[in-house]
Formats: C-alpha cells, sequence, structure tokens
C-alpha cells in the first residue's frame, strides 16, 4: 500500500491532511486498513469489488471481466493495421514454407526487411516472393521449394512488403 | 500553433499505384465507368492529361495511358489509414475530404510515436508523419505547416507532389505575393472579381488591407478568410466526424442512357434508397425531396416536393417521387443520369401524432426498415429493397467497356462474394 506522501503525489492534493480524509473514507467503506504503525493495508473488502469501466451497478459476469485479456482473430494477425495489405498467391515457389498457390497472405508494407523475413520484392523487374537473406554484403533471395535456385539481384532489388501471415479457408 | 494541412497526391490514381506497383512510373487516369477522368497520376498530368478530358480524347494524346474503373472501396480504406496514421501523432484531426486533412499538432512534440530524430522540431515532425505515410500506405502526400488553416492550405498545394511547405508568421508574404487572391482556399470567382475592382489581385494585397476596409465590404466567412492569411487563426478544425448533414444527395449514371421510363424511375428509386439509409444511419429524416433528371444532351429537369412528415423510409416516400417524377420525365428522352437530394433534414422522430393516424403506420415501416438496413449490413447493399427499383438492379449500372469491374470486385478469395469483402486493400502482385 502507498504511504500518505505517495498518495499526496498521485492524488496531485494540496496537503497531507486532505490524503487523510480520503484514506478515513476509504477505510469506512472497508476497503483499506491500517496496521498498528499507521500504515495503510488492504481492508477486508479489498479485492472484493471488481473495478470494470463505468459498470455502475451489479456484478460483472465472470466472462466478461476474463475477455479483457483476449484477442480477436485480426488483433492476432494484424500487428500495424494501416500498413497491412493481403496478397493472392499465384506460384508454389514457398510451397515448402507452407505457402500455396491460391492463399491469402497478410504484408505489411516497408522497404527494409531482416534476415529470414519473407519478402514480397522486385528484383531486376520480377516481382517475387522469397526469403530474405543477408550474409556478409550480399542479399539472396532463398526459395522454399527445391525446383527454384535462390535469387541474387544484379541490377535492383525493391522491398515492397514483408509478409506476416498466411490465411488459407477450407 | 503549427497547423498541418495534409494532401495526397494524385489520390485516386496512386492508391491505384500503391495496389498495383507495376503502375508506378506510368500515366494511370481512373473514371472508366464515367467515360471521363476523375483522378489521373503525375506521369498522365506530363502528358497532357486533364481532369474530366474524356478518354477517347485522352488516348489521342497519351496512346499507352492505362485507364481503370474507379474502385471506391479500396480509396475508401487507404483514407481511412491514411487518417489513423495522422491520428498516431495528434488526436486533433479534421478529416476534410477523401483525400486531405488537417491536423493541428501544438505542443505535441514528445510525441512518442516519432522516435528521437523526429523531436525536434514541428517541421521534424511533419518530415517523420510524411515518411510513415508514404512508407506504410505506398504512395505521396504533400504537406503544408502554417499558423492558419488557410495558409497550411496555400503551403499543401506550394509545391507537388510529395512537397513539405512551411508558412511562418515571418514569411507569409512571400508566399501570399505570389498568390492570386482568387487561388485562396474560400475565395470564389464572384468574390476575386469584386476584389479585381478596387486593384486586389494578389492574396497579399487582399491581406494588406486593413480590417475596417475588409469588414465594411466582405462578409464573416471572408473576414476569416483575411485574419487567417495575417495568420491569426480564426477558423477551428472540426474534429467531430461529420453526422449533422444538412442535405444527403446521390446522383448516379448509367450506361447506354435510356428511354425506358420504368428503368430510369427504377435508378431514381435507387439512389431514393441510398440516400434514405444513410439518412437513417445518421438519425436523420428529411422533410424535402429533390429529384433530377440528368438528358443525354446534359439538360437537366428537376423539382422539389414537400413531405406531409419528415421521413428516411422510401416505402412512405415513394408515391410522392412517383408524381414529380411523372410531372418532369418526358417520353422518348434518352437519359443519362438521376439524383436524388434529401433536403431540411433533422432528426427522425417518431412522437409527433397527426390527425390521419399516418404515424402509427410510419412506426410500423420504421421496424421493416430496421430489419431491411440489418439484412443489408449482413448480406451487403441492395439484399432488400422496393420492387421498384428492381429493374436498375438487374442491369451493370455500366455496360460495354465501361463496365468493367475494379479488380477487387471479381479477383475474390473463397467466403468473400460480389457483396462483402474483406476491409482490407488488396496488393495486385503476382508471385
Amino acid at each position: 500500500m502507498p504511504s500518505y506522501s505517495e498518495l499526496l503525489a498521485a492524488t496531485g492534493l494540496r496537503s497531507k491532511n486532505a490524503v487523510y480524509k480520503i484514506v478515513e473514507k476509504l477505510k469506512d467503506a472497508g476497503l483499506v486498513d491500517k496496521d498498528v504503525q499507521g500504515r495503510l493495508i488492504p481492508g477486508p473488502r479489498w479485492n472484493a469489488v471488481r473495478l470494470l469501466g463505468t459498470v455502475a451497478a451489479g456484478w460483472p459476469s465472470p466472462a466478461e471481466e476474463e475477455l479483457l485479456d483476449t484477442m480477436s482473430l485480426e488483433e492476432y494477425l494484424i500487428e500495424n493495421k494501416e500498413a497491412t495489405f493481403m496478397l493472392k498467391v499465384s506460384g508454389d515457389s514457398m510451397k515448402d514454407a507452407g505457402i500455396l498457390p491460391g492463399d491469402m497472405v497478410l504484408v505489411e508494407r516497408r522497404e527494409e526487411a531482416r534476415n529470414g523475413e519473407i519478402v514480397i520484392a522486385e528484383v531486376d523487374h520480377q516481382w517475387t516472393m522469397k526469403y530474405y537473406r543477408k550474409s556478409g554484403g550480399t542479399v539472396q533471395l532463398i526459395p522454399a521449394n527445391a525446383k527454384f535456385s535462390p535469387i541474387i539481384p544484379k541490377e535492383q532489388l525493391k522491398i515492397t512488403a514483408v509478409v506476416k501471415a498466411v490465411i488459407r479457408k477450407y | 500553433m503549427p497547423i498541418l494541412h495534409i494532401d495526397g497526391d494524385a489520390f485516386f490514381a496512386s492508391c491505384e499505384q500503391a495496389r498495383d506497383p507495376s503502375l508506378k512510373g506510368k500515366p494511370v487516369v481512373t473514371g472508366k465507368e464515367r467515360g471521363i477522368a476523375a483522378s489521373l497520376s503525375y506521369e498522365a498530368k506530363a502528358r497532357g492529361v486533364k481532369r474530366a478530358m474524356p478518354l477517347f480524347e485522352i488516348k489521342k494524346i497519351c496512346p499507352d495511358v492505362i485507364i481503370l474503373p474507379s474502385d471506391y472501396e479500396t480509396y475508401s480504406l487507404l483514407s481511412k489509414r491514411f487518417f489513423e496514421i495522422v491520428r498516431r501523432y495528434t488526436p486533433d484531426v479534421e478529416e476534410y475530404g477523401v483525400d486531405e486533412c488537417f491536423a493541428d499538432i501544438t505542443g505535441l512534440l514528445a510525441h512518442r510515436s516519432l522516435g528521437e530524430g523526429g523531436r525536434h522540431s514541428y517541421k521534424g515532425m511533419a518530415e517523420h508523419l510524411q515518411q510513415t505515410l508514404t512508407r506504410e500506405l505506398g504512395f505521396t502526400f504533400s504537406i503544408g505547416m502554417a499558423p492558419s488553416k488557410v495558409l497550411a492550405k496555400v503551403g499543401s498545394k506550394w509545391n507537388k507532389p510529395h512537397g513539405l511547405t512551411v508558412i511562418t508568421q515571418d514569411t507569409i508574404s512571400q508566399f501570399l505575393e505570389k498568390l492570386s487572391a482568387g487561388d485562396v482556399w474560400g475565395i470564389g470567382p464572384q468574390t476575386a472579381a469584386m476584389l479585381a475592382r478596387y486593384r486586389i489581385g494578389t492574396a497579399l494585397e487582399f491581406a494588406r488591407q486593413t480590417e475596417s476596409w475588409i469588414t465594411a465590404h466582405l462578409t464573416k466567412p471572408h473576414i476569416e478568410i483575411w485574419h487567417e492569411l495575417n495568420g491569426r487563426s480564426v477558423m477551428p478544425l472540426m474534429l467531430e466526424e461529420k453526422t449533422d448533414y444538412e442535405s444527403i444527395q446521390k446522383f448516379k449514371t448509367f450506361t447506354p442512357p435510356s428511354t425506358d421510363r420504368a428503368f430510369v424511375f427504377s435508378q431514381l428509386v435507387r439512389n431514393l434508397e441510398n440516400a434514405c439509409a444513410k439518412a437513417r444511419r445518421y438519425g436523420l429524416a428529411a422533410r424535402g425531396v429533390g429529384i433530377v433528371l440528368r438528358t443525354q444532351e446534359f439538360r437537366h429537369a428537376g423539382c422539389e416536393i414537400m413531405l406531409e412528415r419528415p421521413s428516411a423510409l422510401p416505402g412512405e416516400i415513394l408515391l410522392s417521387l412517383q408524381a414529380a417524377f411523372d410531372m418532369i420525365y418526358v417520353s422518348g428522352t434518352q437519359y443519362r443520369a438521376t439524383g436524388v437530394f434529401l433536403i431540411k433534414l433533422a432528426p427522425e422522430r417518431f412522437d409527433q401524432p397527426d390527425l390521419f393516424g399516418k404515424i402509427l403506420k410510419a412506426l410500423n415501416v420504421r421496424k421493416v426498415y430496421d430489419a431491411v438496413d440489418a439484412l443489408n449490413r449482413k448480406y451487403g447493399k441492395y439484399t432488400v429493397g422496393l420492387a421498384a427499383s428492381l429493374k436498375a438492379q438487374q442491369f451493370a449500372q455500366h455496360e460495354g467497356e465501361r463496365g468493367d469491374a475494379p479488380i477487387r470486385k471479381h479477383e475474390l478469395f473463397k467466403g468473400e462474394t460480389g457483396r462483402q469483402r474483406l476491409a482490407i486493400p488488396m496488393l495486385s502482385i503476382k508471385i
């Protein structure tokens, strides 16, 4: 429990006397109590009241409270909503990464990638989706399909987006 | 106090280039379904293409032009994202149009979204915002930063595309001396002509007039502009999302033009349904309805009807609409567009009884529309409508080449339908 001076700072009140009055009210309500030295300790009703938004009367159902800590599928899949686009996959060069023709990938628009991310990029005027590998000073784009070979950009490499999720609906 | 005006560069065409990066650097025009250029990329502009130019003319001066049907769904999604990104920097954002907004960044230099680099100055903050918009949305924006809205708007137009123009109290005159008064936001041709008679040609000459001259010769909106041009912010940002409409209009063109009376009427009824749906969404009802028919020769016929009680229920308005339509429709004329205007809007209410018990009937009709709105929300618009608009539903709005739908409407994912798609813009890259 906080001390009186901490409460003074937290509430912005001017005097400890004002803090004292509030503490007394909380004590009357059974929310806090004082130990033998006068320090604040939790009262009998501490934790009994669930402060849930602006629920004014009645007890919130347990489900309501627990669901505050869940996220929607959309929140799970999408981190930066404004930068996220969807894209339909047509080729199979990433099949061993679990990305198949017809799949939807959610991509985040940006121009730099980190090692190991799957990127959507324009390489020497061809669009492709591959693993981004950077070692030493060289960049390689690695497919996830033995039929394809890694691509080493000759003239140009322009990253448009980075794959964040793949979705397949059956 | 720095106010930003942020303006999307060639917004619709840029949305297309962001959606399909292979269009970057190429002349792109949107508006295929209308037969004229609605928006054009800077590459098209450089080739001499102008807004509202007929498409056949564009093809003559720019044979490699890429003409696309308007994809308002994608434009709307990207427009919302644009405003959301600006709101990361400040809560004070006025959405002024689909492609522009004002933002007040006063006192927000320490904002956590900026990182170290952007915190040193308001200009640094504007640059940071401009970079974020381009990186995440995939196209450019021009920004004006100034002590007032009118000056911020001068700034955003100053150096397009991808410009960032800062106007301070000390530099106002350098900008205004190069700007004609008629080019200032809010000064129309009438006012510009009136000013010209007093030998006021540039925005600076206007700004330099004395307050007594201004108040003697102009009315409130223009007096406000005069203050704003002098760097005194008197026009507050409208921060609320617009829910308070004075009127709602729905106007739609169809191709080919038609002489079929029932078809033209069905187009009018569809506009009525769309306008009423929007009014109901905002809890509004119209006291009057205006209708207009446009002929193939761009002649217009219109009339206005007053309703017995304010309404936003097409079923209730239909008979009056039919009567008005019959008055202005001319058989044998080729029509190309119809429009409906809901006017004198007020909050919808059902607590004023009338002698003939119409209110009771209206209450029941209102319940029907609660169900209609719920169905259309769930299954997509036009799922349930009046039989009178059926003919408009049965035919594509535009036949032939102009009927091409945007790619988003036919490249569907499993589970998406022609009526409803995921609220995420789609990249059209073949990979």
